[in-house]
């Protein structure tokens, strides 16, 4: 007899002789339009090169949706395979938002060039994609990018971005789901951070190993190391690594398995 | 005997627990999709050499109830292209409508139709992805076969975000869960498709949609299966699910005839 | 409402090398974003090569040291031996297990040289006592995904006290500079069968 027991005090409102409203407040079971497909981005530069690589899975929850689903792109080439295009956007986050931002950056890329007869240069492309993500400040693309190419010194350039377009040009930037297990080796072994010089001074006078510029071998073997590393921690990173090596010469795409596990 | 009117004519209070007025309401703020009424469960495809296998069962459910049970889920773009729906009902056949009529376009057209399943795939993710950009999303989840650009076998899915993945073999729903393990068993991924016979695949989709029909408590045995290749669609639809075996069911507590 | 493991923060590895092990903690105590102490040590000594590493509520960590000091007593009274680190891991166990529906908020870590077998040997646990037997590495705190990346990609097996000194030194700075709340100095023991050698790390200030 729960409802005896529950009965509140009649009101003095004219109406039903009970109290018990037969409304309620609108169920709202709203639609949430974000997913998250994990995987992870990582882009190093060098003095005449720029690399971006990320890993081929997507996941849905627990699930692989697929062992390749590139999150590395070609922006700005002349047809359907990439050719000719002489910048790079890697997007992780949710796939879909991903997808309509590449191709979002891949016309105006283009459109670029047919208006003003000339490639846009990475700075250019740079601005213009935080522009587009900021266009989006109240219902945002959920992927964090990074952008890679050479300046117009033909050195590597690499600019990476938070989903609302906040972005920052850096010699290397790890990002998605493995993000916080790489960033920090990366800090270590390309920005040499925490190494000093041995026998160079005793405290304060101790001197920091400075950070260059590295060779290519040296940077692909890194970007080795820190997928094959985020592989074995991280569920969500796994079944293949695609790398993209920007050069003078154009890009180059290097695609090596990694662990399906 | 509960005395108060409310509670004449309803579910009584403490049995059912307290009863929802909110099931009552008719009024409200204008309300979209925001889920999905009349639904299909699972589809299934696998890539063979020279062309990829679909299928799915002919069951629309209503909840927990079997509503329509001879619903036809994939369809055929012509001769290019199969698509099959999982999800709502009704969004499945607003898409249908999309399709028909872009096939009748492109049909009076002077080109000729020329989309293939690539195109198609490509202009669905993209129907879908607006949809739900404006909150508004159409509840599927789709898998778009038949062939590229460089006529090759096309297999790739689209779902209600907008997202967008292609596989060798692919699933939606239960099937992810239950037919995806099985396909990827008999089919490794770094095997090349073209050793998989049109057989192989066909006979692996008819042993999935069994397994499916034994543990998917919203299948039907009753089910289409496409198949595309070069020379073109042969979809065959009524068909049905041969030498079941429930003897694994005896094994199992609730499901089988032993009480203990 | 916070975890009550990420209120203090903090954060402990352990390694394991040729014949040694090393196990090192950041000097951090926090309350949330505010830095309240630089000198808050993690580890502890129960034996002359047996150490216990704790993360987590700093409240507890403190509880869960001074708990085990009063344990390992007893036990080195009664026994009249020091304590193994593979018996210190069960004691830590069980012991965590018998609070198993009011935890305490700690994530430790074991690291030793076993004194009778000479052998190195690690371990972790979550706050319920479930052991994570590691052949490798054990990390632990606020900074652990930072530190799962940092030794993962450093650490190799079969290492020399000094190039294990290095990788965790290395491996922890690394991580804590990328975690908040922790970081402030770091401690590094470096154990073998009858040495261990401790050195305090000055690290970033920030």
């Amino acid at each position: 007899m729960t409802s005896l027991v529950n009965q509140q005090p009649h009101s003095e409102a004219i109406g039903y002789s009970f109290s018990q409203s037969t409304h309620a407040p609108n169920k709202q079971h709203s639609f949430y339009p974000y997913t998250d497909n994990g995987g992870s981005t990582l882009g190093i530069t060098g003095a005449d090169f720029a690399i971006l690589a990320g890993d081929t899975r997507s996941v849905a929850g627990y699930n692989i949706n697929s062992r390749y689903a590139p999150k590395v792109f070609k922006i700005g080439g002349d047809d359907e395979t990439g050719e000719g295009a002489h910048i790079l956007l890697s997007v992780v986050g949710f796939a879909a938002d991903g997808h309509a931002l590449k191709e979002r950056l891949d016309a105006v890329v283009k459109m670029y060039k047919y208006q003003h007869g000339k490639p846009m240069s990475v700075r250019a492309c740079a601005q213009r994609l935080s522009t587009i993500l900021y266009q989006k400040r109240f219902f945002p693309y959920y992927v964090h990018a990074i952008l890679a190419g050479l300046d117009e010194e033909g050195t590597g350039a690499l600019y990476s971005y938070d989903p609302v377009g906040s972005y920052e040009r850096e010699q290397c930037r790890a990002a998605g789901s493995a993000a916080s297990l790489i960033m920090p080796f990366l800090d270590n072994q390309v920005n040499f951070k925490n190494q000093y010089i041995p026998g160079s001074g005793e405290g304060h006078a101790l001197e920091p190993k400075k950070a260059g510029p590295l060779p290519r071998s040296t940077v692909e073997q890194l970007v080795r190391d820190a997928f094959t590393s985020a592989v074995e921690r991280h569920i969500e990173v796994g079944d293949g690594l695609q790398m993209m090596v920007i050069t003078a010469n154009g890009i180059e795409e290097i695609y090596t398995p990694l662990k399906q596990d | 005997m509960n005395h108060f009117p409310e509670s004449w004519g309803r579910p009584r209070d403490d049995i059912y627990g307290t009863y929802n007025p909110a099931y009552l309401q008719s009024t409200g703020p204008k309300a979209h999709t925001q889920s999905p009424a009349v639904t299909g469960t699972s589809v299934i495809a696998v890539k063979f050499n020279g062309g990829v296998a679909i299928a799915a069962d002919n069951l629309a459910s209503y909840g927990s109830l079997a509503r329509f049970t001879d619903v036809k889920r994939l369809r055929k773009f012509s001769d290019t292209a199969v698509v099959g729906f999982s999800g709502d009902v009704s969004d499945m056949q607003y898409m249908d409508r999309l399709l028909e009529s872009i096939d009748i376009r492109e049909n009076y057209s002077t080109h000729g139709n020329m989309l293939n399943a690539k195109n198609l795939h490509t202009y669905l993710s993209k129907v879908l992805y607006k949809r739900r950009s404006e909150f508004n999303p159409l509840w599927n989840h789709i898998l778009v076969v038949g062939f590229d650009g460089d006529k090759k076998p096309f297999l790739s899915s689209a779902d209600l975000l907008g997202t967008t993945y292609s596989a060798p073999h692919l699933a939606t729903g239960f099937g992810a869960h239950l037919a995806v393990p099985i396909l990827r068993r008999l089919f490794p991924e770094d095997r090349p498709t073209e050793d998989i016979t049109k057989e192989d695949a066909v006979k692996a989709l008819r042993e999935c949609l069994k397994v499916l029909w034994y543990r998917d408590a919203r299948s039907l045995d009753k089910y289409s299966l496409a198949i595309i290749t070069e020379e073109g669609v042969e979809i065959k639809e009524d068909q049905r699910l041969e030498n079941q075996s429930w003897a694994f069911a005896e094994t199992i507590r609730g499901y089988g005839a032993q009480v203990v | 409402m916070s975890s009550p493991f990420d209120i203090n923060g903090g954060a402990c590895v352990a390694m394991v090398g040729k014949d040694c092990v090393a196990i090192a903690c950041d000097l951090r105590l926090g309350m949330q974003a505010l830095t309240v102490s630089n000198n808050f040590p993690k580890l502890f000594n129960f034996g002359p090569s047996t150490f216990l590493g704790l993360t987590g509520l700093a409240t507890d960590v403190s509880t869960v040291s001074d708990l085990f000091r009063y344990k390992v007593n007893m036990y080195r009274l009664r026994e009249e031996r020091n304590i193994a680190p593979q018996t210190l891991a069960n004691l830590v166990s069980s012991s965590l297990y018998e609070k198993r529906f009011g935890p305490f908020f700690v994530s430790p870590v074991v690291a030793g040289v076993n004194y009778t077998t000479g052998k190195p040997f690690i371990c972790g646990f979550d706050s319920i006592g479930c052991i994570d037997f590691a052949k490798d590495f054990i990390v632990s705190g606020t900074a652990s995904e930072q530190l799962f990346g940092t030794c993962e990609g450093l650490w190799e097996p079969d290492m020399s006290p000094d190039d294990l000194f290095e990788t965790i030194s290395q491996a922890l700075l690394s991580a804590v500079d990328r975690d908040a709340l922790s970081g402030w100095g770091a401690q590094v023991y470096i154990i073998e069968k009858d040495k261990v050698t401790k050195r305090l790390l000055k690290g970033r200030q920030d």
